[in-house]
């Protein structure tokens, strides 16, 4: 919220305390203050002047020669272009030597061959907020009022030595969304007295109030309205429309200012209706029915729901309870009449209203954040006085007030132990202290017996809890003398648990082995999870932010070739990345549960490796991520057999499932050519790995074994096969018909050829043994015996034969 | 032939030898020179077949002369040998000699992402003091993103947090909070608590420099008897001191969050003019890195702890804006872009 530095020193003495130095004791209190900003944007040697005379320049057709009178003694000529531009007009004159926002300096010049002895000044050109003044006031000359005194300094006409605080509120302290409010807080941090020289008596009106009120809705706890009549619609005093500009609120006309200022005074937003629409002169707040329609003063007609509270007559919606006034009831150049509203709305219906339409005004957020019950009768007072005051308006009646009968309650009590306060906060503060932080917020302390109890006014909603009065001790006597100490607690291990630790150990590993990590978005789009053809419907987002992150991913593909991607249009030409992340997944949509979140290791090689000295740049493939794999499982003691896959998205003949004690704990494979065109990479390989299902494999903590005495012999073996024998499956069957005998301690293969020398159709395979015993040295006969039975086996099921 | 002649000869022989010797300039040459003088069929063993034309008493003398000239051959023969060899292995390394500042053959790059390294680092430092690491749901309930947390539907303060909504009552969560209460939950009034939470957490916000719809949070929690706010302020102390350095400093500000009582926002020491104002800090000499507090009263007592009997206290911090300040990175899409340009500067340790 935008405060002014001045408003606020109207009521508590700031002399000695700088706008900059009030900022840094509120935020030190818990109302950051995000910027410190002075009205004055750059102008001096500006003062008010009258054109006493405007003629048409010589030279130039839409120039106008001025004679302008600004207190100096004598008449100034002074050249002007605006339009607006006539005798009688009071408006800043900025004098040769002036300076204006931006740095601009003002001297005597000749504007087409006609002397001008300063320039008169538009609302931007002395650095006003045109959006937040009146339509009229910006283009053309800014028009100050006529009784203006001549000579006088704009600076001080306009309060432009008046600094603005821009305080970022916290959502509790609805208390500090007023002038008063704050100006508790600041007596409060600055131990200070204040006081308030405005009255809270209104001028009542003679005769009976001329308006009844229904209270129809409980979500109205109280609803006061005073009409007056004879409004004469003149434009607001120039301090008014400062301090609403100063404080960010658009100016528009008297009755609207006059609400809006005694808003920000007291924190209470009111609302204006002309009475003469408000039909058999009866108010009816309720909630509204569904279908219900009404137009708002911004032209649009909007539907309404039950929740919604509404403000009527017996015939119909006039306003949009806190939210906006309806077009019907709308103050114009005729209205004679009006009535002013004071009320309360729970907060969470005016949210929800506003919400719903879209709407989010300054009453709306009052409201939201809950007002002072004890606001809404001195604030219609207060505008009643203003309008009087200002607007010759005369009061008909009283105001007419009305509550909910249960609505009237005593002042919160809330228990207080002060030795209790010490040990939650961890410092030492003596009890008068304590006492004197609760006089200085106002605060007081009825009871001081254990526990003392503390009476909250009704501006602070939100300290209702013992806690809540410790914040306020803390805060007041500054978080800066909280010590640090340590927590007395018993000693607990810190240590990672089996999955937090692998995962560690594999982002490493994996990383060293050339991996980048990469961290994607869990949100995605249809269309990039289309080309899985997925067996899971991904989950949407009820309200998506945009076509590209609507729906949660249910696999980790699409992340990672839109990855390869950006990277392959950016000089990269190809590279291994990985993502520790989870897919969202149900079969239960729309959503009713929460979704299985499942995590993966997840791996993709694009494009081409990076080229050396010693090995050509090369398309990477299946063995560069079964490699890495290999290496992975191992770390994770995982044994896997590689099984082919029947994914439609990987290539048939380059792809497997990798199986786990008889369970799929993740796929590898080169990227089907048609999916691979789909992402847009031209090739890639994928590996990914189910978190949860390779902890499962987990095989207990590792059994030492001592080392072997006997040494072990090697032997290997060439055959030729069919060309589609898979090596692995040559592998089983050898180390099948040796398990018997126990001696076979490894087995490998370390050439596969096709081609000169092999027959058309076959391939050789070059496969190495390792034997060994524990008891005693193998014989060669015993080794030779053991190499025919995998010799025979190998004959016999894949019809193998030695290579010569 | 008399002995004079012999003993000449041999002399002769000697000199000549040796004078060959010399010339050999190649190990493999020295094996000719080598037969030829000291083999069965040298000039050497021929003459001292001589012997035996020789008188009884001239013999020893002769023979003692013979094994003096094969001694003396064979020692400059194991001379030139050894001098030879040692030539050509310098000629032969040198001619090895290659470039050494070729790149080396083991070239593999990859890198742990700036995000992780910071929470790992971050895990540590907790882990160290003692805390465990616990892991949630992304996908969470109204009930204990918000609800749990005293904020109730309506609350105004929702809008801290613009939340994605995945039903009524599934959403993704707004901040990894909510592991507060599950952690409590699944604690069932045991204590001491001393967790920290690190995950993923989204926010209905448009992406630019600073903001981005999916971010990482590290939740902290600890909750016993007797925890004070000077508790808090303690070990968030040696935490920003094991995170950049002993100098560092915290300063609390009061602020609001609803599942803390009281709150507070947490500045560091600016990490780039350590307190001297500059652009980064915007001149205040702090940053501000956590939000914290001490937990809420209705938090305890809505995950089954007595708030009259236990106390306790949260924090909350973003990796993103650690890393940031960390390595100097000005836009937070960066670390979501992964480009491996970018990336390839955290290959270092």
């Amino acid at each position: 919220m935008k405060v002014s530095y001045q408003w606020l020193s109207d009521y508590v003495n700031l002399a000695d305390v700088s706008p900059q130095a009030l900022a840094d004791k509120l935020t030190s209190a818990g109302l950051a203050v995000d910027a410190v900003e002075p009205r004055n944007k750059g102008v001096s040697g500006v003062v008010v002047g009258e054109i006493v005379s405007a003629e048409q320049h010589p030279n130039a057709d839409r120039l106008r020669v001025c004679m302008v009178d600004a207190g100096t003694g004598e008449q100034l000529q002074i050249v002007c272009g605006a339009p607006n531009a006539r005798a009688g007009l009071r408006v800043p004159v900025a004098l040769p030597g002036a300076t204006l926002p931006g740095g601009v300096q003002i001297r005597r010049t000749k504007l087409r061959g006609v002397e001008s002895n300063g320039m008169l000044c538009s609302a931007a050109e002395i650095g006003l907020e045109t959006r937040l003044l009146p339509s009229g006031q910006t283009t053309g000359l800014f028009v100050l009022p006529t009784e203006t005194p001549i000579g006088e300094d704009i600076v001080k006409v306009l309060c432009l030595d008046d600094v603005v605080l821009d305080i970022d509120l916290t959502p509790n302290r609805s208390d500090c969304f007023s002038i008063r409010g704050l100006v508790h807080e600041v007596a409060a941090i600055l131990r200070c007295t204040h006081s308030f020289p405005e009255s809270v008596e209104a001028p009542t009106g003679t005769g009976e109030a001329p308006i009844a009120i229904d209270l129809a809705t409980e979500l109205c706890p109280r609803y006061e309205t005073q009409v007056l009549d004879g409004i004469q619609q003149v434009a607001s005093p120039l301090w008014m429309q400062m301090r609403l500009v100063a404080m960010g609120i658009r100016t528009i006309d008297l009755v609207v200012d006059v609400t809006n200022y005694v808003m920000l005074e007291w924190g209470q937003p009111l609302h204006a209706f002309d009475a003469d629409s408000i039909a058999q002169s009866r108010i009816v707040v309720r909630q509204a029915r569904d279908g219900e329609a009404l137009v708002t003063l911004d032209g649009q007609q909007r539907m309404l729901t039950r929740d919604m509270i509404v403000i009527s007559d017996p015939e119909k919606a006039i306003g949009l309870a806190g939210v906006m006034g309806g077009e019907n009831s709308e103050i114009t150049s005729s209205t004679r009449r009006i009535a002013i509203e004071s009320a309360r709305f729970d907060g969470s219906s005016v949210r929800r209203t506003g919400q719903r339409l879209g709407l989010r005004s300054e009453a709306q957020q009052r409201f939201e954040k809950g007002i002072d019950p004890a606001a809404v009768t001195p604030a219609l007072a207060r505008a009643t006085a203003l309008l009087v005051e200002l607007a010759g308006a005369t009061p008909i009646g009283p105001a007419v007030a009305v509550q909910q009968k249960e609505s009237a309650t005593g002042l919160r009590q809330v228990p207080f132990v002060p030795e209790r306060c010490r040990e939650a906060l961890g410092f030492a503060i003596s009890n008068d202290e304590i006492e004197n932080i609760f006089h200085a917020l106002g605060f007081a302390v009825r009871s001081q017996d254990t526990p003392w109890l503390v009476e909250v006014p009704s501006r602070r909603p939100d300290v209702t809890l013992t806690a809540d009065l410790y914040e306020e001790i803390a805060r007041l006597h500054g978080y800066d003398n909280i010590p640090s100490t340590t927590t007395v607690l018993p000693v607990t291990p810190g240590m990672r648990d089996r999955r937090q630790a692998m995962l560690a150990r594999a982002r490493v590993l994996l990383v060293d082995m050339g991996l980048y990590e990469v961290r994607t978005y869990a949100l995605t789009s249809p269309d990039a999870l289309a080309p899985l053809a997925a067996s899971y419907q991904p989950i949407p987002l009820l309200l998506p932010m945009s076509d590209e992150r609507r729906v949660l991913r249910t696999h980790l593909l699409p992340s990672l070739t839109e990855v390869a991607v950006h990277n392959l249009a950016h000089q990269v030409p190809g590279g291994a990345i990985f993502e520790i992340g989870k897919s969202y997944l149900t079969t239960n949509l729309p959503l009713r549960e929460q979704p299985r979140e499942r995590e993966v290791i997840a791996m993709l090689w694009f494009g081409e490796s990076e080229g050396t000295l010693y090995e050509k740049t090369r398309r990477y493939d299946f063995y560069d991520a079964k490699g890495v794999l290999d290496r992975l499982l191992a770390v994770f003691g995982t044994d896997v057999s590689y099984v082919r896959s029947s994914m439609p998205w990987l290539h048939p003949g380059r792809s497997a499932d990798i199986v786990a004690d008889g369970e799929t704990i993740g796929v590898i494979g080169e990227l089907h050519p048609d999916t691979a065109a789909q992402f847009g990479v031209a090739r890639a390989v994928y590996a990914e790995l189910d978190v949860a299902l390779l902890l499962a494999t987990y095989q207990g903590e590792i059994q030492a074994k001592g080392l072997p005495k006997f040494p072990g012999s090697r032997r290997d073996i060439a055959i030729v096969v069919d060309r589609a024998t898979l090596v692995g499956d040559l592998l089983t069957t050898a180390r099948h018909s040796l398990e018997a005998s126990g001696l076979l301690q490894g087995i490998g293969v370390f050439d596969v050829y096709a081609g000169e020398g092999v027959p058309d159709g076959k391939k050789s395979v070059a496969i190495s043994m390792f034997f060994q015993d524990a008891e005693r040295t193998l014989t060669d006969d015993e080794i030779e015996q053991l190499v025919k039975t995998a010799t025979e086996a190998l004959r016999v099921d894949h019809d193998a034969r030695l290579r010569s | 032939m008399d002995m004079e002649a012999l003993i000449v000869q041999l002399g002769r022989l000697q000199e000549t030898a040796l004078s060959e010797l010399r010339e050999i300039s190649a190990t493999r040459d020295l094996a000719h020179w080598r037969v030829q003088y000291l083999g069965k069929k040298s000039e050497l063993n021929a003459l001292s077949k001589q012997m035996g034309s020789l008188g009884q008493e001239e013999r020893p003398l002769f023979g003692e002369r013979v094994n003096e000239v094969r001694k003396a051959l064979e020692e400059a023969y194991a001379q030139r040998q050894t001098a030879l060899a040692a030539a050509e292995q310098a000629l032969r390394l040198a001619q090895e000699t290659i470039d050494i500042t070729l790149p080396g053959r083991a070239v593999c790059k990859g890198a742990i992402h700036p995000i992780s390294r910071v929470i790992q680092e971050i895990e540590d430092i907790f882990l160290g003091m003692g805390f465990s690491i616990v892991d949630g749901p992304e996908v969470e309930t109204d009930h204990y993103n918000f609800e749990l947390l005293n904020l109730p539907k309506d609350h105004p303060a929702r809008d801290m947090q613009d939340t994605f909504y995945l039903s009524d009552e599934l959403l993704l969560r707004t901040h990894t909070s909510p592991m507060q209460v599950r952690t409590m939950e699944r604690m069932e009034g045991h204590i001491p608590i001393k967790v920290i939470v690190p995950g993923r957490v989204y926010r209905r916000d448009e992406d630019d420099a600073t903001h981005s719809h999916q971010f990482t949070q590290i939740e902290g929690l600890v909750v016993g008897e007797g925890i004070r706010m000077s508790d808090l302020k303690g070990t968030l102390e040696a935490f920003a001191k094991a995170l950049f350095g002993p100098e560092q400093r915290v300063r609390l500000r009061p602020s609001y969050f609803p599942f803390t009582e009281p709150s507070a926002e947490v500045d560091l020491l600016c990490v780039h003019c350590h307190g001297e104002g500059c652009r980064v800090c915007k001149g205040t000499g702090w940053i501000e890195i956590l939000g914290a507090g001490m937990v809420h009263p209705r938090v305890l007592d809505m995950s089954g702890y007595d708030s009259n009997r236990y106390s306790g206290f949260a924090f909350g911090m973003g990796p993103e804006r650690i890393a940031m300040l960390r390595y100097g990175i000005s836009d937070i899409r960066l670390l979501y872009q992964n480009d491996l340009r970018f990336l390839a500067q955290f290959a270092r340790a």
